[in-house]
């Protein structure tokens, strides 16, 4: 026995410092490996791919015999240096036509003169994003377009471009400070983030707000919720006497972790059984647990002694690495006493329609829907046969009972014969059948 | 930021992009349990750069239900395995002296006297066969039959192994002990 405790002491030793364990690899082995996978790829003879390598291939093929005969064409020879540039270009965003094009070179390059236009004009609105987000731009179709324009000249040049069109003194001296006019309860935090904005301008002063995500509001003051992560640019547009003034800040939203795990094996005996808990977290990188039993730990996937049955309440919290944190405790754990799953013998449907079978065990609705009372169970399959034995009702879900509805038609009065399927958490499969008698009031 | 799911998703499109984001995120990691595998760190990103192709070629395998660093470490530990048998013919021999270290009563060893550094080079100084079982055993938490198999050995072959192998790491632990607790004493 002693043996034994030693032993394992020996071994968690080794497992709490290098199970986890990081090592840095030699810079040089990810060039590497990445040489060796490019490699493997190519080696590999992949149908789906190989239209891309054809139609790389052929692009490049084309490509070179093109700046062949260019340059073998002597009589064009200014031309040549013209033509080549836009032809690298167009080569990139369309490879088919080019085959079309080929022969007519004078035509090719007044094509490709257009289409390097093109790119250019797409690059344009880039601008829009630069301030607010596509979403926003498209929103504020109204003020979209000049807002864009006007905020960078303002956040540049606050002084001048007041000076041309203010005579009033007052919003002069206040826009010259460049102060900016957003207040924010915080700048960042977890997601879901709860974020109260307050525009600190004048009180006859009108105040737009464009959170960043589509979302704006005219008010004052207004609260807004980000429920997804990321960079939010905050826009707040100022009308204080005739004069427009915008003003930007930044809003970020870090992601929440997801805790999950599983406790294994399912059912476990103790103590002989060592449990293991399966982490299968997400976006974490620190995780305490609770094992319910005064013992904690901070491994990844730790394993743990319990000495008897009971009622454990086993606990992760994971962390990320903005300090965001998502828990998850998994209630009675090993109790294999108190086991049970049992069913009404009769009920009363809701007469006024079918009411979908979900229900609040608290609500005055749960009576109106035949559903267990259990724990411990983990999962569950529930079948409702007619006295003829047609299947008129299924679940796998607790939480989803049968509401007296037949394909929509609420059910004669009688008795309905159930049958149970299941496993509790800690002593395996159960089978049960009863029946339950259908009233109506 | 991508998600797991994302680069799972993107690697199982061999997009270079989602590998290099799956190797920037995990290898660390997972050259932490090559190394525990090997006699040092060059061999060690052997079985890692052979474990990243498998993951990158097999991503498909990855059912997506379990825990995915649990199957990267899974692949690390197979290729390790794999890697040892490789080698096997270059590794017949073991050294006398490490039979002679029989199991002393003091044992106790406190979890932080040790840095995973040195807890590392004593594991790497261990015979490869030796390594292998005690990493399954005492790190992966694999039994001794499951051992076995994986390894096509007997089962009593791995718990022997695994207690000379205990012997070993005692005796190179007590060793180190000694040697740090004179060090630490001889400075103040």
């Amino acid at each position: 026995m002693e043996n034994l405790r030693e032993d394992k002491e020996f071994s968690d030793l080794f497992r709490q410092k290098l199970e986890n364990a990081e090592v840095t690899p030699s810079p040089s082995l990810s060039s590497n490996l990445m040489r060796k996978v490019g490699m493997r790829e190519f080696l590999r003879f992949n149908p789906a791919r190989f239209n891309i390598w054809y139609a790389g291939a052929a692009v490049v093929a084309v490509g070179t015999t093109l700046a062949v005969i260019l340059t073998l064409s002597p009589d064009k020879g200014k031309k040549e240096i013209q033509v080549l540039q836009p032809v690298e270009i167009y080569q990139g965003s369309v490879d088919n036509d080019l085959k079309k094009d080929l022969p007519a070179t004078s035509a090719t390059s007044g094509e490709n003169r257009q289409s390097a236009e093109k790119v250019k004009k797409n690059g344009a609105p880039g601008t829009y994003e630069s301030l607010s987000d596509r979403k926003t731009a498209a929103i504020s179709s109204v003020a979209g377009t000049n807002q864009a324009a006007e905020s960078q000249k303002i956040n540049k040049l606050p002084a001048t471009a007041v000076l041309n069109d203010a005579p009033d003194k007052n919003t002069l001296r206040t826009i010259k400070r460049s102060q900016s006019l957003i207040e924010v309860s915080v700048t960042e935090g977890c997601s879901p983030l709860r974020v109260v904005f307050s525009c600190l301008a004048g009180a006859t002063d009108s105040c737009l707000w464009y959170f960043g995500d589509g979302g704006y509001s005219s008010l004052k003051n207004p609260v807004w919720i980000y429920d997804d992560a990321g960079e939010y640019k905050v826009a707040l547009q100022v009308i204080s006497s005739g004069l427009k003034s915008v003003y930007s800040t930044v809003i970020s939203v870090h992601p929440k972790p997801l805790a999950k795990f599983e406790i294994a094996p399912e059912n476990a005996i103790l103590p002989r059984d060592e449990i293991n808990f399966l982490n299968y977290s997400e976006g974490a990188v620190k995780y305490r647990w609770d094992f319910g039993d005064n013992n904690t730990s901070e491994m990844f996937e730790p394993r743990h002694s319990y000495r008897k049955y009971g009622s454990y309440n086993v606990q992760l919290i994971a962390t990320s690495e903005h300090g965001c944190s998502d828990s998850v405790v998994i209630y009675n754990a090993f109790s294999s006493s108190g086991n049970y799953i049992e069913f009404p013998n009769a009920f009363i449907p809701n007469p006024t329609g079918p009411s979908g079978g979900y229900y609040s065990p608290k609500s005055d609705e749960a009576s109106q829907i035949f559903h267990p009372v259990f724990s411990g169970v983990t999962d569950y399959q529930l079948r409702i046969f007619s006295k003829r034995g047609i299947l008129i009702f299924e679940s796998n879900d607790f939480n989803y009972g049968w509401d007296g509805y037949y394909k929509g038609q609420l059910c004669d009065p009688g008795v309905y014969v159930w049958k149970v399927r299941g496993n509790f958490i800690n002593s395996g499969q159960f089978t049960k059948v009863g029946d339950v008698t259908l009233l109506r009031n | 930021m991508m998600s797991d799911q994302q680069i799972i998703e993107g690697c199982a499109k061999h997009q270079r992009k989602a590998q290099q984001l799956l190797y920037d995120k995990y290898s660390r990691f997972l050259l932490g349990v090559c190394l525990r595998y090997a006699t040092d760190k060059a061999e060690a990103e052997d079985i890692l750069q052979d474990s990243f192709l498998k993951i990158f070629f097999n991503i498909e395998d990855y059912s997506g239900t379990g825990s995915f660093i649990g199957w990267l470490r899974k692949v690390a530990v197979n290729t390790a395995i794999t890697h040892y048998h490789k080698n096997l013919k270059f590794r017949y021999h073991i050294e006398i002296e490490e039979f002679v270290s029989v199991e002393t009563g003091v044992s106790s060893f406190e979890e932080d006297f040790f840095t995973s550094d040195e807890l590392f080079r004593v594991l790497n100084d261990l015979p490869a066969g030796y390594r292998l079982v005690f990493n399954l055993y005492a790190v992966e938490g694999y039994k001794h039959k499951e051992i076995a198999e994986m390894l096509g050995i007997d089962t009593n072959t791995s718990k022997s192994q695994y207690s000379r192998a205990k012997a070993v790491l005692r005796g190179k632990l007590q060793k180190l002990r000694t040697l740090k607790s004179n060090y630490s004493g001889g400075n103040e």
